[in-house]
């Protein structure tokens, strides 16, 4: 009976330690928000997630906000997961934005945008084209000539993989110049922050990234800004735009929110309503400022159609600088290393094998083993991996628990039995209440 | 204001009993959460950092440096004692703590661990109090070029790690590699052996690997090979620290260690990796009895350990310096930093030199108390070794679920977990090294892309390699770490 009170004991005192954190306001809008970040921390859609954690959370909209990060693939990952685990359900939104449609062209993935339930873009990001202070080209014209004159001879360093967004502005001021998007000498780091040292260290031509990052690099005079994506010049920003400059270009990156297909019309109401709110309260305002990032907060139909207009967009731009069309469905490629390395493997294991057979005629045969506690693992496992999202972390890690002590010695199953549930119950506590890690509760979930 | 004036004032506003219990507060929650397997350091420091907010920046800064060199070290308890690394940062440590635990020796190990920790992580924070800017714009030297003739560097270190077999040694390194070329090249965008996977588009995680190989290949090894005959206890030495002559091999290690993985630090060379195990070759190559290393030389734990300190530390330079935040841990700093209202880049020493004093004053603290929790617990920590096998395995396959899980949220994760532990156990059956499979995925695909990266901005042109000086020098060392040593050991013979 004891054993049975103690997790509920424990979440309430760990509820306490929450609420007292947590400033709370009159009555929260909603008990619990699950945010997805398609993305690994730090990123600029977790970045997003955590400023919306934080908001949400301080301005007393939202008791409990847990962020997951489903990272990969420009969030073609997460975006696959959203809509294959959480259709129809209230109460989780993801973030999402213009990388993750030119993710779904180049990764050609089998879901798009057209699956989930646009809520509302949040903020907007210009990107920047600049080049280290010691660089030669004073202005956007003298890179441009250079370029024009021989155009793989600028190399341009951006913070996003294959397609990203400074792919896409590169290729974008490429194809408003003449010049085949498919020439610019792109070289792709994965995410702002690796691609710096480049920049900074004149390791390449140009960089280009969002303002936000290069900013700081900027007032400090160590990087000298050519050109900026927006449409006119930013208030207090002394930063050309690339259509005074004479490249019809604009480009914006922004971030929204993605809610689950299939929700109900009362629950889309609720979050549209939550989503207001946030965005007017001082706490997101301040997080705004604090990244820089421009409120571009645009809601209901008027979202759905830019999304769509945005989708046409990105397809375009993409197609020119020939994503989507290349590789194939296998995952092969035509790079020489990959092949030298299966090469290589393939020799490793004929000669690792001739090397076993020979040790094998040469004597030490292994003594004949009991097989079964390997096999009581193994089942300890499979049961394990069948049972964790269907039954709940807490019942799949203790039946492996219990199982796998089993399989090194059967004699004290009470023993294990309450240690099994013990540390299962702990671990779940701790990481999935008081640090907000995503664990499946499973059957148990209206009981914990 | 010269540094140490500065300096004196961080201090000043970091020493107080509050601030040093925030202090001992973020250490241990750092080394809690970072023991786990999985959970690495920019996870921990992420999950944490809400508890921060409600703090003032002083309370907060103090208790991130905490957590940072908390989470930093936590992965090696683990690895010494249940050879279970959970991190790539430990995986070095592995290889011989483990042993010297099996031998008894685990609080030996520990307190080396704790102690080189303490000593690269102190030594590498004077140098990022006193030489940050000069040391920040020597990394900017760095291209491409120079990075791809530090992975190759790197890859000699493998040379250490091979084993008894030739060519089950090379057998692991291509099975790493080949792991590797999983996932969308970064440099076009193109699906690479991902077989219609959405989820191998990424790559197989390091840790899937690490955690699968290690932790999971441990349990199935001990579930085939001793199964259920009673295995005789651990005598644990009654002598818990570390002996006279532990001292004297330990020492100079550390000071090796800190010297290796400070300016790889420094460098955003993608993680801990290099520098560890860079720092073991160094080891077994100076060793006078290289024959020990694998067995329990203490020397391959002192070194590692303060490696990866040190880099932790060498992190922080282009971050306060230049606002690069070149490791996932560091960009998740940065966002803690911007909380504040701090913006992190060239001008931040001299907008808010209140916080970035304070910030570094607490990193020497963080050090302290590190060291403070650590010594103590090693003995007590060194009795898990006590603890019944069956619970002890039931233990270390659940937390190797929890921290995969919760890396992706990813079912498939899980599957290749369980997958690699079983590989891993036939390698360990055969007697294939595991650790170079580790460092072909980590470096393979790091040598790949940044080689490709310098032939695209020389526009194909391969002798960048040859005329850029850094590049040709570690070019040049990566030949001699392969060639001399068996040339000298002809002439011996």
């Amino acid at each position: 009976m004891t054993l049975r009170l103690r997790p509920r004991v424990l979440s309430a005192a760990i509820a306490a330690v929450v609420a007292a954190a947590v400033p709370a306001a009159a009555q929260p809008m909603m008990d619990e928000l699950r945010l997805i970040a398609p993305a690994a921390p730090g990123g600029g859609w977790d970045q997003t997630a955590r400023a919306m954690q934080l908001a949400l959370q301080r301005a007393g909209l939202v008791r409990l906000v847990p962020v997951e990060n489903v990272a990969g693939a420009a969030g073609t990952i997460g975006l696959a997961r959203f809509i294959g685990n959480e259709s129809g359900r209230s109460g989780v939104v993801m973030v999402s934005g213009l990388i993750m449609l030119g993710g779904i062209v180049t990764q050609r993935s089998p879901v798009t945008l057209h699956e989930v339930t646009p809520l509302a873009r949040l903020t907007g990001e210009y990107e920047v084209i600049a080049v280290p202070t010691a660089s030669p080209y004073r202005t956007l014209r003298d890179l441009l000539d250079a370029f024009l004159a021989r155009p793989e001879s600028i190399s341009w360093a951006g913070g996003s993989e294959g397609g990203g967004g400074e792919q896409m502005l590169a290729g974008m001021v490429a194809d408003a110049l003449g010049v085949a998007p498919s020439r610019v000498n792109y070289i792709a780091f994965s995410g702002g922050g690796e691609s710096l040292p480049a920049i900074l260290g004149g390791q390449v031509s140009v960089g280009i990234n969002g303002f936000a990052e290069f900013a700081p690099q900027i007032e400090a005079g160590t990087l000298r800004p050519l050109a900026i994506s927006s449409a006119v010049r930013l208030p207090g920003v002394n930063i050309p735009t690339l259509r005074e400059q004479g490249v019809d270009v604009e480009f914006e990156n922004w971030r929204a929110l993605m809610a689950p297909p299939g929700i109900t019309a009362a629950d889309r109401a609720r979050l549209d309503g939550l989503i207001a709110a946030m965005v007017r309260s001082p706490e997101w305002r301040e997080a705004l400022a604090r990244y820089r990032w421009l409120d571009r907060y645009l809601a209901g139909e008027p979202f759905g159609r830019f999304v769509q207009a945005e989708e046409t967009r990105v397809r375009d731009v993409l197609g020119k600088l020939g994503f989507g069309s290349r590789g194939n469905e296998a995952g092969t490629t035509t790079e020489p290393y990959p092949w030298l390395v299966l090469a290589g493997l393939v020799a490793a294991t004929v000669f690792a094998v001739r090397e076993a057979r020979g040790r094998a005629r040469t004597g030490a045969a292994s003594p004949r083993r009991d097989r079964a506690p390997l096999g009581l693992l193994a089942g300890a496992v499979a049961l394990h991996v069948a049972l964790l999202e269907r039954a709940g972390f807490l019942i799949a890690a203790a039946v492996l628990f219990w199982l796998a002590a089993r399989a090194f010695d059967p004699r004290h199953p009470l023993r294990d039995g309450v240690f099994a549930v013990a540390l299962s119950a702990a671990a779940y506590l701790v990481f999935a209440r008081v640090l907000q890690l995503s664990l499946p509760a499973g059957v148990l979930a209206g009981w914990l | 204001m010269d540094t140490l004036e500065l300096l004196r004032g961080g201090f000043a506003s970091a020493l107080s009993w509050g601030h040093l219990g925030w202090a001992f507060a973020g250490v241990l929650l750092g080394t809690v959460v970072g023991v786990l397997p999985g959970i690495g350091p920019a996870l921990t420091v992420a999950m944490l950092l809400p508890i921060t907010f409600s703090l003032d920046p002083v309370s907060a800064f103090i208790m991130f440096g905490g957590i940072y060199y908390g989470a930093m070290y936590g992965g090696s308890t683990t690895s010494i004692l249940l050879n279970t690394p959970g991190e790539t940062a430990s995986i070095a440590t592995a290889m011989d703590g483990y042993a010297m635990a099996r031998q008894g020796r685990g609080a030996a190990a520990l307190t080396t661990a704790a102690l080189g920790s303490f000593v690269a992580g102190t030594l590498a924070t004077v140098a990022l109090t006193f030489f940050s800017p000069p040391l920040a714009s020597m990394a900017l030297r760095f291209g491409p070029a120079e990075y791809f003739a530090l992975s190759i560097l790197a890859f000699t270190a493998v040379t250490a790690l091979l084993g008894g077999s030739l060519a089950r040694g090379l057998f692991s390194l291509f099975l790493g590699l080949a792991l590797g070329l999983i996932g969308i090249d970064q440099l076009t965008g193109e699906a690479r052996f991902s077989f219609g996977i959405p989820q191998l588009l990424d790559g197989i995680d390091v840790l899937v690997l690490v955690i699968g190989l290690f932790a999971v290949g441990e349990t199935f090894y001990q579930a085939w090979h001793h199964g259920r005959d009673p295995v005789e206890a651990v005598a644990l030495q009654t002598f818990t620290g570390m002996s006279r002559d532990e001292w004297r091999r330990s020492w100079r290690p550390w000071l090796r260690g800190t010297a290796i993985g400070f300016p790889l630090g420094v460098l955003p060379v993608g993680g801990s990796v290099i520098p560890t195990f860079l720092s073991y070759a160094v080891e077994k190559r100076l060793s006078p009895h290289p024959e020990e290393f694998g067995r329990g030389a203490i020397e391959g734990v002192a070194g590692p350990e303060a490696a990866n300190n040190a880099a932790a530390a060498g992190v922080l330079v282009p971050l306060l310096t230049l606002g690069l935040p070149s490791s996932a841990t560091a960009a998740v700093l940065l966002a803690a930093f911007q909380q504040y209202g701090l913006q992190p880049g060239p001008l931040l020493f001299s907008s808010r030199p209140d916080l970035v004093w304070t910030l570094i004053a607490s990193l020497y603290i963080g050090n302290v108390m590190l060291l403070v929790l650590n010594l103590p617990l090693a003995p007590v920590w060194a009795r898990v070794m006590l603890v019944p096998r069956p619970l002890l395995f039931g233990g270390i396959l659940v937390l190797a679920s929890l921290g995969t899980y919760s890396l992706n949220t990813s079912m498939l994760d899980l599957v290749l977990l369980y997958a690699v532990g079983a590989i891993s156990c036939v390698m360990r059956v055969h007697d294939v090294p595991l650790v170079p499979a580790v460092l072909g995925l980590v470096l393979g695909p790091l040598a790949e892309l940044q080689c490709r990266r310098a032939l695209a901005i020389s526009e194909g042109d391969p002798s960048v390699f040859v005329t850029r000086p850094w590049c040709a020098v570690l070019l040049a060392l990566a030949a001699a770490a392969l060639v001399v040593p068996p040339l000298v050991k002809r002439r011996l013979s």
